[in-house]
Parts: C-alpha cells; sequence; structure tokens
C-alpha cells in the first residue's frame, strides 16, 4: 500500500519535474545560427538528454518557409523558429494559432527582463509570441589603417557632411578602389531604414495605423543616400557582395546593426587589430546618433512535438545572461536581456576590434534610439520601398519627396491603411 | 470514378477555391467578399511591371531563341555535318540541368568583378559591365539564360519536322533550278510552319509562367527591373501572404493566356496544325 502510494508519488512528481528529452529542431541563418550553437555546450549541461539541430537556412528561406508551414496548419515547422522583430507581426496577425503563447510555458516572470520596445512586436494583447533575442544598435565599423592612410579621424565624423568629406578623401587616396560603404541598391533598403529611423521617421506610425513614409525625416534619410552615391562612395552589393568587399579591403567603413560585428570577425579573422568603431554620424551637429537595425527573437511553434525542451532552449538562450553572453562572445550579437548588458565582458577591450570597448560604445547607443515598429505590412513596404530608392538614385523622380509620396501612395494600396497627414 | 475524384480534388476545387480567394481581402482574417484585390490589380504599377517585363520577353526573346532554333536544326540536319548525335545530345542537355544549380553558375559568370563574362569582355579591351546590379544589362542575362536553356530544346523539335519533309522535293527544286536559299525561304519554312507554330506557342505559354531565371538569377531586381508575372505572384502569395491578391494575379494571367492564344488562333490559323 505504502508502495502504490511512493510509486504514486514518484509518478505524480515524474511528469511535472522530468528533465525534457528527445531532439529539438531549431531554424535560423548565418551568424545567429552559428551563435545558437555556442549555447548549446551550456545548455547540454543542465539538459543532458536533449539533442539539439541548428539548421541554417539562410535569412528569407527561415521567413519563407515559415509562412508556409504556417499556411499548411503547421506541418514542417521546426521546434523553435527565429524570426526577426521588423517581420515577426505578420505572423500572429495571419496565423493566430500557428505559435505558442509562451505565456502558457512560464515565460510571464521575464517581461520585465527585456525593454517594453522590444516585446511590442512579439505580443498580441497578453500573449507573447516570441521570446526578445538580439537587438541591431547600428554602428560605423570602420578600418583604422584605411582611415589612417587617407588622413582621417574617425572623432572628427560627426554629421553625414562629415561623412562624406572623409570619403572624397578616401576616394583620392585610393582612387576610387576603396568605398565608405557597401550598400544593398536595388536589393535592399537597408541604409534608407537606419538613416530615417535615426530622423524617428519609418514606414509606418508605432501604432501600426498610418503610412508616415513620406514625412520630412524619411526625406532627409534619401537625400542623405542619394548624396552618398552621387558622390560615388558606396559600391553596390548584396549581403555576400558586403562579405567579399571587406575581406577584401575594398571598403573602409561598413554600417549596420551592431550585429554584423561576428559577421565581420569570422568572416575576416585575418583583419584582427585593423577595425574600429565609431558611432553614426548625426543628419545635423548635435543630432540622434543611433538607430536600430533587426534584431531577432525566437518563437515556438504550437506543432512542435517536443514544447517542453523547445521552451528550455529558449529560455536558456535568450534568458540567462550565460546564454546571451556567449552569443555576444564568439559571434557579436547584442543581448536585448537588461542584465546580459551590464555583465563584466561588455566593458572588455576587444582584441580584434585593435583593444576597443566597443560593446560599450555600441549598447550607449541603446538609449536614443527612436522607437519604430516593422507591423504585419514590413515586407510589402519594403518591396516597394528598395524599388522606390533605386528609381530615386538613377534620376527617376526629381525630388525624394516625390519619390516617398509615390511610395506611400503603393504602400497604402498595398495595407489598406491611409497615408498619414 | 476514381479518375473523376482526382479531378475534382486536384484541379476544379483550386480553381474554384482561387476564384473566391481573388474575392477576398486576405489582410483581414475570415472571409469577406469584395472587389478590392482586383481594382487594385489595374492600379498597381508593380503589376504592371511585371507585365511590362513578361511581354517584353515575350516579344523579344522569343521571335529571337525561335530564329536561332530554325538555324541550328538546319545546321544539325546538313549532310556535311559529322557526329550527329552528339550535337543533338548536346544540344538537349541544357535542359536535363538543374535549373537551382544553371542559375548560380550564370549568377557566377555575370558576376561585376570576378564572373568569367567581364574577364572576356576585359580580355578584348571593352569595360566591365555591372549586369546584375543595372536594370537593362539585368534583363539581357535574363534573356540570355532563357535562350540558352531553351532553344536546344527548340531546335530538336523544329528538326523533326524538318525531317519530315520529303527529299522528293528537295529534288524537284533542285530540277527547276531553285539557290539554296530560294529552297529554304520557298520550301522547308513554309513546310515547318506547324512545327515552329508549335514550338510558339509552348514557348509563349513558358515566358507567361516565367518564373526560376528571374527568381534565382536576380531575385527580380535589380529594384523590379526583371519581375515576372511569376515572380510577382510568388511574391505575393508567399512572402507578403496575400493569398487573395495573388489568387487575383493568377486570373490575371490566365485571362491573358486566353487573350494571346485567341490571337494565336485568328492570326496564324490553326488550318495544318
Amino acid at each position: 500500500m505504502k508502495n502504490i502510494a511512493l510509486l504514486g508519488l514518484t509518478l505524480i512528481a515524474g511528469s511535472t519535474l522530468a528533465a525534457p528529452k528527445g531532439e529539438i529542431t531549431i531554424w535560423s541563418w548565418d551568424v545567429a545560427a552559428k551563435a545558437l550553437e555556442a549555447t548549446v555546450p551550456s545548455f547540454n549541461k543542465l539538459y543532458p538528454d536533449v539533442k539539439v539541430k541548428i539548421v541554417d537556412l539562410g535569412n528569407q528561406n527561415v521567413y519563407d518557409r515559415g509562412l508556409a508551414g504556417c499556411a499548411a496548419g503547421g506541418a514542417d515547422l521546426p521546434d523553435v523558429y527565429s524570426v526577426e522583430n521588423g517581420e515577426a507581426e505578420v505572423f500572429w496577425a495571419r496565423f493566430p494559432d500557428c505559435f505558442t503563447d509562451l505565456t502558457t510555458l512560464g515565460a510571464s516572470k521575464y517581461i520585465k527582463s527585456f525593454p517594453a520596445f522590444k516585446w511590442t512586436e512579439l505580443s498580441v494583447g497578453n500573449k507573447r509570441y516570441a521570446m526578445p533575442w538580439d537587438s541591431g544598435p547600428v554602428v560605423m565599423f570602420y578600418r583604422r589603417d584605411l582611415y589612417k592612410q587617407a588622413g582621417i579621424s574617425p572623432t572628427s565624423i560627426k554629421t553625414w557632411d562629415d561623412f562624406i568629406k572623409a570619403g572624397q578623401k578616401v576616394n583620392a587616396k585610393f582612387g576610387g578602389k576603396v568605398k565608405m560603404g557597401v550598400i544593398g541598391n536595388g536589393s535592399d533598403d537597408e541604409w534608407f531604414r537606419m538613416l530615417a529611423n535615426q530622423n524617428g521617421c519609418f514606414y509606418f506610425d508605432n501604432d501600426a495605423k498610418e503610412v508616415t513614409i513620406n514625412q520630412a525625416g524619411c526625406v532627409d534619410a534619401l537625400n542623405t543616400v542619394k548624396k552618398l552615391m552621387d558622390a560615388k562612395l558606396l559600391s553596390v552589393g548584396d549581403w555576400g557582395g558586403q562579405i567579399t568587399a571587406f575581406k577584401k579591403g575594398d571598403t573602409a567603413t561598413s554600417m549596420f546593426g551592431a550585429w554584423y560585428e561576428g559577421t565581420i570577425r569570422s568572416n575576416a579573422p585575418e583583419l584582427s587589430g585593423k577595425w574600429g568603431v565609431y558611432p553614426m554620424p548625426a543628419a545635423k551637429k548635435g543630432g540622434v546618433r543611433a538607430a536600430n537595425l533587426g534584431g531577432s527573437a525566437l518563437a515556438l511553434p504550437a506543432s512542435s512535438k517536443n514544447k517542453e525542451a523547445a521552451y528550455a532552449f529558449i529560455e536558456h538562450a535568450l534568458a540567462t545572461n550565460e546564454g546571451q553572453i556567449a552569443m555576444l562572445k564568439q559571434y557579436g550579437l547584442v543581448p536585448s536581456l537588461l542584465s546580459a548588458a551590464k555583465d563584466p565582458y561588455v566593458a572588455q577591450g576587444q582584441k580584434y576590434w585593435g583593444n576597443q570597448k566597443v560593446w560599450k560604445t555600441i549598447l550607449d547607443t541603446l538609449g536614443d534610439v527612436p522607437a519604430a515598429r516593422g507591423t504585419q505590412f514590413f515586407q510589402e513596404a519594403r518591396q516597394i520601398m528598395v524599388v522606390t530608392q533605386a528609381d530615386f538614385i538613377s534620376g527617376k523622380f526629381k525630388t525624394a519627396r516625390e519619390a516617398l509620396d509615390s511610395a506611400a501612395k503603393q504602400i497604402s494600396a498595398a495595407t489598406g491603411l491611409p497615408v498619414a497627414k | 470514378m476514381p479518375y473523376l475524384l482526382i479531378f475534382l480534388v486536384f484541379w476544379a476545387y483550386p480553381l474554384v477555391r482561387s476564384l473566391l480567394d481573388s474575392f477576398d481581402d486576405s489582410r483581414i482574417l475570415g472571409f469577406s467578399f469584395n472587389t478590392t484585390n482586383w481594382t487594385r490589380l489595374f492600379s498597381d504599377p508593380f503589376f504592371l511591371t511585371a507585365l511590362k517585363n513578361t511581354l517584353f520577353i515575350m516579344v523579344i526573346q522569343v521571335p529571337v531563341m525561335l530564329a536561332l532554333a530554325v538555324g541550328l536544326a538546319v545546321a544539325l540536319n546538313s549532310g556535311v555535318l559529322k557526329a550527329k548525335g552528339f550535337y543533338r545530345f548536346a544540344f538537349f542537355a541544357p535542359l536535363v540541368v538543374g535549373t537551382t544549380a544553371y542559375s548560380a553558375i550564370f549568377r557566377l559568370i555575370f558576376n561585376t568583378q570576378y564572373g568569367a563574362v567581364n574577364q572576356g569582355l576585359n580580355a578584348i579591351g571593352i569595360a566591365s559591365v555591372d549586369w546584375l546590379n543595372q536594370p537593362g544589362p539585368a534583363m539581357a542575362v535574363i534573356m540570355m539564360a532563357i535562350t540558352w536553356r531553351w532553344a536546344g530544346y527548340n531546335a530538336i523539335l523544329i528538326l523533326a519536322g524538318l525531317q519530315s519533309i520529303g527529299q522528293e522535293v528537295y529534288e524537284a527544286a533542285a530540277l527547276d533550278g531553285a539557290s539554296k536559299t530560294t529552297t529554304f525561304f520557298r520550301i522547308t519554312l513554309p513546310l515547318l510552319r506547324p512545327s515552329i507554330l508549335f514550338c510558339l506557342v509552348i514557348s509563349v505559354f513558358g515566358t507567361l509562367q516565367l518564373f526560376t531565371e528571374p527568381a534565382l538569377i536576380t531575385a527580380s531586381g535589380p529594384g523590379n527591373a526583371t519581375m515576372t508575372l511569376g515572380t510577382y505572384l510568388y511574391q505575393q502569395g508567399f512572402r507578403s501572404f496575400n493569398f487573395g491578391y495573388a489568387s487575383a494575379i493568377a486570373y490575371g494571367v490566365a485571362i491573358l493566356g486566353a487573350v494571346v492564344s485567341w490571337i494565336q488562333l485568328k492570326v496564324l490559323g490553326g488550318d495544318n496544325t
């Protein structure tokens, strides 16, 4: 009798406290996938019975296959799914049942652990469909040696006009062989987004109710992009082309979200010590020198057969300093976990970056980043803006305002949202 | 009976369903009947660009490719050519290559800095072309890719037509003292008409559905310079997840296809096909 009771107790205890086991599959891309890989050893110390399989599908493929899987009622989805904050809302808006509400697994206790703006795009009402991962504070990564040869000091670059002057020096010194950056003109609008966000302007307003792409801050951003192009400071290249460019030393600067730190460091280990970081130039003297590009989250598809193990993985990778700092150390993903920003590692000089305390420089900009919201229409707006930017640069519009009015009209037609007055 | 079931499930249902979808505003959860997709279709600059690009390829690339195919077929049929089997295989080979693989190769050889094409141009003193980042050149790359892939296939089809022309007509023409050129334009081409017409019809429909090359070689870029109806449909359906609008585009393409084939039947006549 006693034995049976004991047996019963162990059964009950067993069902609630049993460590998760089995195999979980995770979809991610590029450096993000490698970073998750870096958290696996410490995760397996805690959960030795879970086998983690990380698949690097490339950024666009993760998104495309995720949507297709949701449309097919959750077929062919992994146990943990990587999603960019800016494009996340389309999932919750169109497929409210495709992902697990993480509060049902105990995520409520982490609400205060992350900045509120990181949760905006991941929540619907009280539901939290994904856990914040990293953020993308924008900075300029620059080649110390090339700047020196061209006679530029990065501290003198405070505005975009200063940046253009510096670029002209680089052009004069290297005869156009080395550029001040690479832009995905025709395949992306990343420069426009960074500069618009810096000016407190974006495709949509923060309530996702109106199209705001033709407002002053965005007009100024698009004008600056054209100025940089007209001054022949940028070469054109897609993601792969940009990596080739910095590896070969064809570019003296790369402007990107801070997660690009890991991309540079892991692709060009031979350039160790030659790189440095400075804040992005402002639109005008004394203006904002911060923006955000990208930043991601991890979600848990409702069709996962092993939610417990999947949630344990997400929790360990994103909600513990151990997980977040491992990713920062190895692949430069900027933690959005508030406690991780206070980790001693952040204050250390980094060998690759010429012993500069790059993480301090980068994290110090976080407080200045104007809020922006991707909304569920992010991809549609982006496709329209990519074309508009390319058309404007090739001279199809007289002014940036005219180009953005046309983009606003198209985005409004595509989304059904009115253009803001 | 089983056939009917399969027909209903895999053919009739999707047709009806996507027609219904095209009247649904898929930005709102749940079905609501309205015509927003259709009104948007005719004022959407992206759709018009996709349509323009598709028709441009149809009008320029298809005739060039068919002329090339006829030339190849005549060459393959000539008596002086040795190793005919090898050439026939060689012309047919591009079709056997996986589309993804060949698209990747095209991306590589047309790469601005390191591509074989620019290296070759530089070797003969011509400046590099920024193939994939400029609208005009990108369109040219797409057309070259499709031509490379399909010209040989069409040549083989036309060759079959050539071989069904009896030798006696050529003998008669030779007796009448007709020159080689006259023979080609007065006898060979008219008798090839059914084969060429067949190739034209399949090429036109292939162009209407063109997807692989612009999707994989240029990603519809730069901007939307090489966006076709096929890639725009995919973008709307599977990237923006606007199934309603994607269905409207699909029906737009189907209607266009019907119109084009009606024109072909009217103009070229179906008397001997």
